[in-house]
């Protein structure tokens, strides 16, 4: 059987709180400063939690998204001959307009097409709704589109900017926090916190890249997906799906649990949610868990819902490659649910291996993605 | 891998063929929808839940729909636009994510789970998503659910289900089904 292609990053943009570029992303993470503030956006006042992580002014979800696509494109090179024959997955949240539009025809509105339309590409094949796991699922799909031959490289975006639908669904479900910080798998943890994101990235062989000179960002070297049939919106206290999900990831890496370098952790900051991706990190990692460097990033640019996965990647990339990995903010005290190597109170050096951004979702579904710097 | 279509079934399969509301789940066709149709799939297929281990530890699940599920969004809406607190069970079932969750706890499918709105032909592209799914080989089988919400005059809800796998499951879930608890 012939080798498969090995997938590189060659292009990323993001946006979130902390600014518009990879730059804002990489420096306000490692930064260590949460960029969460008072909703101002829209009226909140019917909800019990009024906070969250805002990019300021009045930004349009098709604004994000076009602006991180272009950095992406244009960081991998892509001339507008390659971006009509590139592939386009996004990822989104529902339109808050397509909600109140008298027979609207999907609940995600018009954006991703007009997305491909505003950046020279192919109409989007689909766009993937899958919650929290939404954008880590279309990177899975790129790098199979990749490794089978069926495409040289796909461009993946996706983009979610909390409106006063998520934030009153969110407060309705009491999944927020009480005291306006996330803490990630610390004593004291109440909730997440929303947050703006979008972002970008060029899925790509590495023999299609080198073939035009463009330089890696990174390699994509696993991938995996697992679900946890257990529950509704609850995650599987023992960690099993989400387990299967990251050793898949190395399998396909041919990576062990040793050359893994740095967690990303899903790490929303609810109670049940971390303890059970703790027991997901030991069950897959085994004794190498309690040694490995983990923080969650969504608790300084809060949980950017179906755009996270790729603005958590892109983030980890960007970490990998300034040497440096971001604090897990808000932590006040360990719990002994979660015995985990937590980087805090401040950034710590980055050793050589891989990154690995986990990723779980309502339904019990799980995504692991494992990322080196070129 | 050879995967065949294994199982199908559909809702509503007749005229009057009446939507089975689903615990915990309000105000939307939706995910009661997507729920019937998969569990006759299922049943037609499997016999009574759960999947026997071994071949639901293979089997992902692949959920697209045109429209997604425009009445628990515009449900929303109407709470925040009025000023009134969203009901709970809103959040819970906001995403498709969760009747996927339902069906799979019920079934015992912890295969990967993928939820779109395609662009263009629906059951085309679900199709396509499941073949991604099988040749990255963290699946052997997948339940491919399609679902459209009415959301307009003279339109109708509907939904179909269809269990992709290769063919050499028939035998062994004919085998095992007599062993299984009967279905509750």
């Amino acid at each position: 059987m012939p080798e498969r292609p090995r997938v590189v990053i060659t292009g990323m943009g993001a946006s979130c709180a902390f600014g518009r570029g990879t730059g804002p992303l990489r420096d306000g993470t490692l930064s260590g400063e949460p960029a969460f503030g008072e909703v101002t956006r829209f009226r909140a006042d019917g909800c019990r939690v009024r906070t969250a992580a805002l990019i300021p002014g009045r930004p349009a979800t098709a604004d994000e998204l076009s602006a991180v696509l272009g950095e992406a494109c244009g960081q991998a090179g892509l001339d507008a001959e390659l971006r009509e024959r590139c592939p386009l997955l996004v990822a989104l949240h529902s339109d808050p307009e397509a909600a109140r539009e008298p027979a609207a025809p999907q609940v995600t509105g018009d954006t991703a097409a007009r997305l491909a339309a505003e950046c020279g590409m192919p109409a989007p094949l689909r766009t993937y709704v899958a919650a929290c796991v939404a954008a880590s699922t279309a990177v899975a799909d790129a790098a199979t589109m990749i490794t089978t031959g069926e495409a040289d490289r796909v461009a993946v975006a996706a983009g979610f900017l909390v409106d006063s639908d998520s934030q009153a669904l969110f407060d309705a479900g009491r999944a927020l926090a009480t005291d306006g910080q996330v803490r990630p798998f610390s004593a004291g943890r109440s909730g997440m916190l929303l947050g703006d994101g979008a972002a970008a990235v060029i899925c790509e062989s590495a023999a299609a890249a080198a073939a035009r000179n463009a330089a890696p960002q990174a390699v994509l070297a696993g991938w995996g997906r697992a679900g946890d049939a257990y529950h509704v919106c609850q995650p599987r206290p023992d960690g099993d799906g989400c387990a299967r999900a990251i050793g898949a990831a190395l399998r396909r890496a041919g990576a062990a649990p040793g050359d893994v370098c740095y967690v990303n952790a899903n790490g929303t900051g609810t109670p049940f949610g971390d303890a059970a991706e703790s027991a997901a990190l030991h069950l897959a990692l085994g004794a190498a868990a309690a040694r490995i460097p983990v923080s969650s990033t969504k608790s300084l640019h809060g949980h950017s819902l179906e755009a996270s996965g790729l603005v958590e990647l892109v983030a980890t990339v960007l970490a990998l490659r300034a040497g440096t990995l971001p604090v897990n903010a808000g932590f006040l005290g360990p719990d002994r649910d979660c015995p985990l190597d937590l980087v805090h109170p401040v950034p710590r050096p980055s050793g050589p291996g891989y990154g690995l951004s986990v990723n779980s979702a309502f339904g019990g579904a799980n995504t692991a993605l494992l990322v080196s710097a070129a | 891998m050879n995967a065949v279509t294994l199982a199908g079934a559909e809702w509503p399969a007749r005229p009057g063929d009446p939507l089975i509301q689903l615990p915990g789940f309000v105000m939307s066709s939706f995910s009661p929808a997507v729920a019937q149709a998969a569990q006759r799939c299922l049943r037609g297929f499997f016999g009574p839940p759960p999947v026997p281990a071994a071949l639901g530890a293979r089997t992902g699940v692949v959920l697209a729909s045109a429209t997604g599920d425009i009445a628990t969004a515009a449900a929303v809406a109407a709470a925040v636009d009025t000023g009134r607190r969203v009901p709970p069970l809103l959040f819970f079932q906001s995403n498709p994510n969760a009747v996927v969750g339902f069906l799979t706890a019920r079934w015992g499918l912890t295969g990967p789970v993928v939820c779109t709105c395609p662009g263009g032909d629906v059951r085309a592209d679900a199709r396509r998503s499941a073949a991604l799914l099988l040749a990255d080989g963290d699946a052997d089988a997948v339940l491919v659910l399609t679902v459209t919400q009415a959301n307009a005059p003279g339109q109708h809800d509907h939904a179909e289900a269809e269990l992709i796998g290769p063919p050499h499951w028939a035998a062994a879930a004919n085998r095992e089904a007599p062993a299984r608890e009967a279905d509750k």
